[in-house]
Formats: structure tokens, sequence, C-alpha cells
């Protein structure tokens, strides 16, 4: 008896919930894959505000529900992917992450009028398409570039730099940007080249970062590379300091590089979770053990919440209306006030420099 | 002085990675050599070998065990049968049923065994990067002021190692009762089987011990890189592939030949012009013996039986 009525329970929250979850969010991202850690980020911000935007009755009446969809970080994946999510009817996406992924992702969802708020792709070429429904809730790599170039013109002043990158969309994109902030400085770049993101072996690379005296590194792309070349540079004995962005910044590369990453550069979004406005979300990430310290957190939560906000606003849930709203407001949210320009790019974002630490922590560089 | 140091930094860090490559490219090799087919499945092989080796060592670590030189021979050990199960099981459950068919079939085969076992290490350990710290650290310099030469125990440990299961492995080949079937099966395993050798047997010890040097790959460059994740059997076993055809597949010296041209290759490259090149140069050369010498550099041109 008391098995039947929990089953007849059980069938009733199921049609409640399914009732109820009116406006899906698809949340894309990697679940797999060598940098599944910063879709886990992603994962973790946007699910929290489904939970708390539903706890305080939803939008509208209706609840949100999110769904994942794993692209992993491929940009033929992302692509499958895209065309699951508008062939699921969703018209909301919480996503991609990887710039290479979005791009080609978000080609879909501008013809099939699906939203996309992206709250990790930083690259510039994906609002530049004339898409009005893209947005997102981070910088831009023309931001963050100049901010890591001004830090190592003006702070680090190294004699012989060199800049290295992954050839990838976001890890080329933002040494590019460094090269040109730092030249302008007047720093002498002796070596600008392309790694091949999965390779293990930088030995070759190394050994001429030694023999061209070069006494600090600029690194665009993710941190398994950057790990083993941090590594391979101190088993070398080649001691210059590295830096990198936000790409980087997460506890693995400290796991893969160990005590050779003691001292790396990162430029990350600021701590949200430091500020004191945040602090009741902060204690509820806490309360569910999860962290909220990584930088893609509060920006997955922002986009959740600028959704759930747009479809309020409009009062409707065309994903036209509702990038109209956004476009036209302002928004108090966990990253700061968030306001938009045509192509959907925040107006105001700004970049810190952190020093990484082997324990897997981070904390201000000295300016 | 300094480009001489230089260049011989360049041959050293070549030598080490083609060791590895030519370790792995005997495991294409033998297997083409006996049934004329590509084992596409070769490169996972090696990449559970080093997973093994990372358990190895973190389980042992765990147990207070510090001593590098127990830790590398445990691991060597577990590894080894480990991924001779792997090898035995794959020619059994992928290549055994369908040896008779097409060529085609058996590489499709192959290509579905190395998707199958890329995903399955996936799905048991996880698509994150896992490290562990330098059993080994430390190594020689030398050099002057401007430009030191760096060669790591590591280093010296692949070439060794290398070198040596390269001489026990031919000299396996050509003094034993088990080598010299193997060569009866490469030149006509039909007629060896009237003869009265057990082809399957032989095909199977194939496998197996081209298994066994792909974990001892694993082994070392796992303790060499010290960061495992399952997609790395995908590029490994493309190069040893390449450095398979272009030493000329089938001929065991010729894997060796071809993996330490191969990394020296892609260590100049990356040394002199960028590494960007590096792929490119190694493919070139491929391209260019291949054209020359279509059947590599030691390889015997197929001769027509009739």
């Amino acid at each position: 008896m008391m098995r039947r009525s929990l089953l007849v329970l059980g069938i009733a929250a199921a049609i409640s919930t399914q009732a109820q979850a009116d406006i899906t969010i698809a949340m894309a991202g990697p679940v797999t894959g060598p940098v599944a850690q910063y879709g886990d980020m992603q994962f973790t911000g946007a699910e929290m505000a489904i939970e708390r935007i539903n706890a305080a009755g939803g939008v509208n009446g209706e609840m949100l529900k999110g769904v994942k969809y794993d692209d992993a970080c491929d940009p033929k994946q992302a692509v499958a992917v895209a065309n699951q999510i508008v062939n699921d009817g969703v018209q909301y996406v919480v996503g991609h992450l990887c710039s290479s992924a979005t791009q080609p992702a978000s080609d879909i969802y501008a013809e099939e009028g699906v939203m996309m708020i992206t709250a990790a792709s930083t690259s510039p070429t994906i609002t530049e398409q004339g898409y009005e429904l893209v947005f997102r809730t981070i910088g831009l790599d023309s931001l963050q570039g100049p901010v890591a170039g001004r830090y190592i013109a003006n702070t680090i002043q190294p004699k012989h730099m060199a800049i290295i990158h992954d050839k990838q969309q976001y890890g080329e994109g933002i040494a590019t940007g460094v090269r040109e902030t730092v030249k302008e400085a007047g720093i002498d770049v002796v070596l600008f080249e392309g790694i091949t993101a999965g390779d293990k072996d930088f030995s070759a690379l190394i050994s001429k970062l030694k023999k061209e005296n070069v006494d600090f590194v600029y690194y665009g792309g993710y941190h398994p590379e950057l790990g083993l070349l941090l590594r391979q540079s101190r088993e070398l004995g080649f001691d210059a300091p590295f830096m990198g962005p936000e790409g980087v910044g997460n506890p693995d590369i400290s796991k893969i590089a160990g005590q050779a990453s003691e001292g790396l550069y990162v430029t990350l979004p600021p701590a949200f979770e430091n500020d004191p406005k945040n602090a009741d979300l902060v204690e509820a990430f806490k309360a569910k053990q999860q962290d909220p310290s990584g930088p893609f957190v509060m920006p997955a939560y922002t986009a959740v919440e600028l959704i759930a906000d747009g479809i309020k606003g409009a009062d409707s849930t065309d994903p036209e209306d509702v990038a109209e709203y956004l476009k036209a407001n302002s928004f108090d949210t966990p990253i700061g006030k968030v306001e938009y320009d045509e192509k959907g790019d925040l107006k105001d974002f700004s970049f810190v420099v952190y020093n990484w630490h082997a324990d897997g922590t981070k904390s201000e560089a000295a300016q | 002085m300094e480009e001489i140091l230089y260049f011989l930094q360049q041959v050293i860090n070549g030598l080490t990675i083609g060791s590895t490559y030519a370790l792995i490219a005997i495991g294409y090799t033998m297997v083409y050599g006996i049934i004329g087919m590509i084992n596409f499945a070769h490169g996972e092989i090696y990449m559970i070998g080093t997973y093994v080796t990372f358990i190895v060592i973190s389980a042992l670590g765990m147990l207070g065990i510090a001593n590098p030189f127990f830790l590398m021979g445990a691991a060597l050990l577990v590894a080894v049968l480990v991924s001779c199960a792997y090898g035995f099981a794959v020619e059994r459950v992928a290549y055994r049923p369908v040896r008779g068919s097409k060529r085609l079939i058996a590489l499709i085969s192959a290509i579905g065994m190395s998707i199958f076992l890329q995903n399955y290490m996936r799905l048991a350990q996880g698509s994150r990067d896992m490290a562990i710290s330098s059993l080994i650290p430390g190594g020689w310099e030398f050099g002057i002021e401007s430009f030191a030469v760096n060669l790591s125990y590591m280093q010296v440990i692949i070439f060794g190692v290398t070198l040596g299961c390269m001489l026990l492995l031919s000299t396996f080949i050509s003094r034993s009762r088990l080598g010299r079937a193997c060569r009866a099966c490469s030149q006509d395993a039909g007629m060896a089987r009237l003869l009265g050798i057990n082809t399957d047997m032989i095909i199977s010890m194939t496998f197996v011990i081209g298994a066994a040097l792909a974990a001892v790959a694993g082994l070392l460059l796992g303790m060499y890189y010290g960061v495992v994740n399952p997609y790395i059997g995908f590029l490994a076993g493309l190069k040893a592939f390449t450095a398979a055809v272009l030493g000329g597949i089938g001929s065991i010296p010729g894997a060796m030949l071809g993996g330490l041209l191969l990394g020296v290759a892609e260590a100049l490259t990356g040394g002199y012009l960028s590494t960007e090149y590096k792929d490119v140069v190694a493919f070139g050369l491929l391209i260019l013996i291949l054209l020359f010498r279509p059947s590599g550099i030691l390889g015997k041109p197929e001769v027509e039986k009739i």
C-alpha cells in the first residue's frame, strides 16, 4: 500500500513538473573532453540560477527547465548539438563555451531564431556577425588581450618576450591582442609561434626559448597544453615566468604542472564571489558544496537570470522580443551592472591579473 | 659553439620522442608483416598502458612506497600484463572473425575497436587529464654560459629501454623457434600452416608482443610527460604509424629507424623553423620517401606471388 501511494505520488510529481516546465533552457558546453571542467562551471552556475528562479515562483508563473547538451568543445559536435537543440524546440541557449564551438553553433541559432547567451566565449568575431539574438555575459579577447599586454608592458617589462598560442580561435585571437598591445609599448617580441592542441612534447620549442634568452612567455590557449609546457620548461631548466588567459586558470593546471604552476600570471574575470552583494548566492553554492569561484560560474548564473528577466520584462517568450528588451534596459546582476550594446556585447567588463599558486588557489597580482 | 650545442639539444629532444614513436611503431609493423592489416586500435593499447602505469604508481604511492625504480618496475609488470590481455582480446574479438574477409572489413573493424576502447576508457576514467609528479627528476647539464644542453635522466632511460627492447625483439625474431615461425607466417601463412605451424597462435602472439611494447612506451611516456587522457592514443598512433611506413612497414629495424628519423625531423623543424611546421615537415618527409621508395627506407618491395 505504502509503495503504491509512493508510486502514485511519483507519477503525480512527474506529471506536474512536466506540466510546469514550460520554458526550456539548453545548457550547451563540454560535458566531456579535455576542457570539461569549464563546462562544469557553466552548468553549476546555470543550474543554480534555474533552481533559485523556480523557487521564487518561476517566470510569469512558468517554470524553467535546464537541459544539458554536450559539445565536447568540438566545432563539429557543436553543430550537431545546435541542430538537436533546434529540433527539440528549445528557444533559449546558455552556451556554448569554447569560442570555436560557439561560432558555428551561433549560425544555426541565428537561422532558427534561437537566443544564445554565452557565459564563456570571448572571441570578438562571435558578436560581429550581426546576429540579433547573440549575447554574452563575459568580456572579449579584445578587452582581455590589452589588459594582459598592459600589465606585461608596465609591470613586468620583459626584454625578450615570447608569445605562444594553440592555433585555435580563442588562443590565437587573444595572443594576437597581447602582441599588438606590447608592441605598441615597445616590448621586443622575439617569438610568436603556434603549437598543436593535444600535443605532448614541447622540448624543441622550449630549447628554442632558452636559446633566444626569452625572459617572459605569454600563452594563448587552454590549461592542458600550458600545464605541460610549464612542467617541461622547468625540467629543461627554463625558468622564465608564464602568463595566460582565463582558459588556463583552473586547479587542474596545478595538478598537471605541480610546483611549476606557482607564480603563473592569469587574467581572469574579477572574483565576483568576493563581492559582498553576492554573499547570499555564494552561501547557496557552498550549501550545495559547489565552488562559486570558477571564472564562468557567475556569468552563467547571470545568463539564465537575464533570460528570465528578459521574458518577464518583455512579457513574451519570443526570443526577438526578449532580445529587444535586453538591449534596451540595464540589469543589476551578480557580475555587476549589465548593459548591452547593439552587437550583444557587455558595455563594461573588466579582467584582473592574478597570480596562480601551486595549491590551485589564486591571489591578485602586484601592480 | 652555441649553435652546435643547440643542435645537439634538438637532436637529443628528437631522439627521445623518436624512441617512443619507434616502440609504438613496432606493433603496427609486426601485425602488418604477418597478416597484412593495420591495427588501428594499437594507439589505444598504448593509452591503456599509460593509464595502468598511473594507477599502479598512484596506488603504490598511497601505500607509502617511494623508491622510483621499484615503482617503475611494478608499473611495468602490471602495465605489460594488462596491455597484453587487451592485445590478445582485441585480436580475438575484432580481427580473427573477419580475417578471411576483405581488407576493408578488417580495417573498419579496427577503427571501430579504436573508437570503442577510447570511449570505454573515457567512461571508466573520466575525460580529464590525470597527472602524476615526476618520479625521476633532474638530469645532466653541460655547455657554456650562454646555452646549456639539458639531458634528463628520463630521456636517457627512454632511449636505453627502447634500444634494449629492439635488440631483444630482433634476437627473438631471428634466433628463437617462435621467431622462425613468425617469419614463416609472414612469408606465407598458408604454407606455414601446412607445415604444422599453429598460425592462429603466432598471430595472437604478434598482437601480444606489439601490445607489450606499446605498454612499455605508455610507461615511459607517461612518466616523462606526467599526464594522460583518453585521447592521447590517436595522435601517438598516427605518428607511430607514419614512422612504420617511413621505415618500411613490415620491417622491424625499419620501424626503429623511421621513428628516430621522424622524431629528429620534428625537433629540428621545431627548433629551426617553427613548431607550426613540425607536422608539415614530418608528413612531407613521408610523401617524399614514398615517392622515391614506395616500400619505405628499409622495406622490401613486395614480390607478386604466383
